[in-house]
């Protein structure tokens, strides 16, 4: 599976290597992505600042030049690194063909 | 009130030791029960009555805190001490009326009852709404938010509250906090279930939801800082924590910012709409927070100098 989408021009692995990194770097995080443990920074990072979530979401649609649909805009989905890489991939796979969303 | 004053710090713990109860406590107590009961079937001009009656009761009780006020509102409002007492009495009276209004707007029927006498400036609203990426309406904390709110929800334009769950209140003791705040919130969002509040994890994202979908969302600057990231910065002649969330809201969105000020009670209030604040654009937070601070804050300063008897400078003194 992971073959044919990374065949297909999707790398699962790529997608979450790059929110990591997104996220260290818009939530401003003093550490190394080895050292990132997700769901205990975020947690800890939006109970400081619920606006820092706003950064991390936004950062997310310049990366990976997607818009976020609004339904999907919950604390639930970014909480969930897993679920997070799916959606994410699957906004990039729909906006390749006409290249935008 | 100079922008390069202003910087995001984390806030001080408190460990100040609170009473079990205080007098603050008893007075919710009464408000969210035998009161809110009465305010069910209770015509409101006999519930103003009974406001009209209890209020020489609440103006002695609190006339320490008012003295207090009084000595603030002179000075930032640059008048004369007779003037700021009188204001600082009527701050107080409209505080209670607008307890008595949110139960007004507990009632089913409740949107019949309100009597908006004036909208002015709807052309800036609409203005703002034409550019298609949300509005936040600005104001500070005055007494008339919660009817006009639910004046401008009946009439189709639904704003977005974003509160604070917990403000900070030194009369209150720990019997208030644990049992009667959690209570008078919910009291609250009966009275206006179109709102968030900061210490939700979803807040920002609900924010951004309604933003996204060219909607309106309705933020009091004037908080005092919570848990949250706040800005240290001199308002209205002291000095001041403010969250600093709204200014990455507006960065990151490129939303409008129209000031919005709603004054009077249930049954006499109106509403202003300013033209849209002009935002200064900025790549990085603190740079957008220095740029746009000043307009941001003067223009709250001065709807609350030009109307200190309406704004809620009760637990804010």
């Amino acid at each position: 599976m992971e073959q044919l989408l990374t065949n297909s021009g999707f790398r699962p692995r790529e997608t979450v290597d790059r929110i990591r990194r997104v996220f260290i770097d818009s939530l401003h995080l003093n550490l190394r992505e080895e050292d990132l443990h997700y769901e205990d920074k975020l947690d800890e990072s939006v109970g400081l600042d619920s606006v820092a979530v706003l950064d991390f979401v936004t950062a997310l649609e310049k990366e990976f030049q997607i818009t976020f649909e609004p339904e999907m805009l919950t604390i639930d989905l970014v909480r969930d690194l897993k679920e997070l890489t799916a959606y994410v991939d699957e906004r990039v796979a729909r906006s390749v063909p006409d290249g935008r969303q | 009130m100079e922008a390069s004053n202003a910087t995001v710090t984390a806030p001080p713990s408190s460990s100040a030791t609170i009473p079990l109860v205080t007098l603050n406590d008893l007075l919710w107590l009464l408000y969210l029960y035998p009161v809110r009961w009465l305010g069910i079937f209770l015509p409101r001009w006999l519930l103003y009555g009974l406001g009209k009656l209890s209020n020489p009761i609440l103006q002695f009780q609190f006339r320490r805190s008012k003295a207090r006020a009084a000595v603030w509102i002179a000075q930032a409002c640059h008048t004369t001490p007779e003037h700021a007492r009188r204001v600082a009495g009527q701050s107080l009276s409209n505080t209670m009326f607008r307890r008595l209004d949110a139960l007004l707007l507990l009632r089913p029927s409740s949107s019949k009852m309100l009597c908006c006498t004036a909208i002015d400036g709807l052309q800036h609203l609409e203005e703002a709404i034409a550019r298609g990426k949300g509005v936040i309406l600005l104001t500070g904390h005055f007494c008339a938010n919660p009817v006009a709110l639910r004046y401008l929800a009946a009439q189709g334009r639904s704003a977005l509250s974003v509160l604070n769950q917990n403000p900070a209140n030194r009369a209150r003791g720990r019997f208030g906090k644990r049992f009667l705040q959690p209570r008078a919130v919910q009291l609250q969002k009966l009275a206006n279930p179109d709102q968030v509040f900061v210490q939700d994890p979803d807040s920002a994202l609900n924010v951004m939801r309604r933003l996204r979908a060219n909607g309106l969302v309705f933020l009091q600057i004037d908080g005092r800082g919570g848990t949250a990231k706040v800005i240290e910065q001199v308002f209205l002649g002291v000095p001041w924590r403010i969250r600093s969330g709204i200014f990455e809201i507006v960065r990151l969105l490129d939303c409008a910012v129209v000031p919005t000020l709603c004054l009077g009670r249930s049954n006499g209030f109106r509403i202003r709409f300013d033209p849209m604040l002009p935002v200064a654009r900025a790549a990085s937070r603190e740079t957008f927070v220095s740029a746009n601070l000043p307009a941001f804050f003067s223009v709250v300063e001065k709807q609350i100098i030009e109307h200190p008897e309406e704004w809620r400078l009760w637990n804010r003194s």
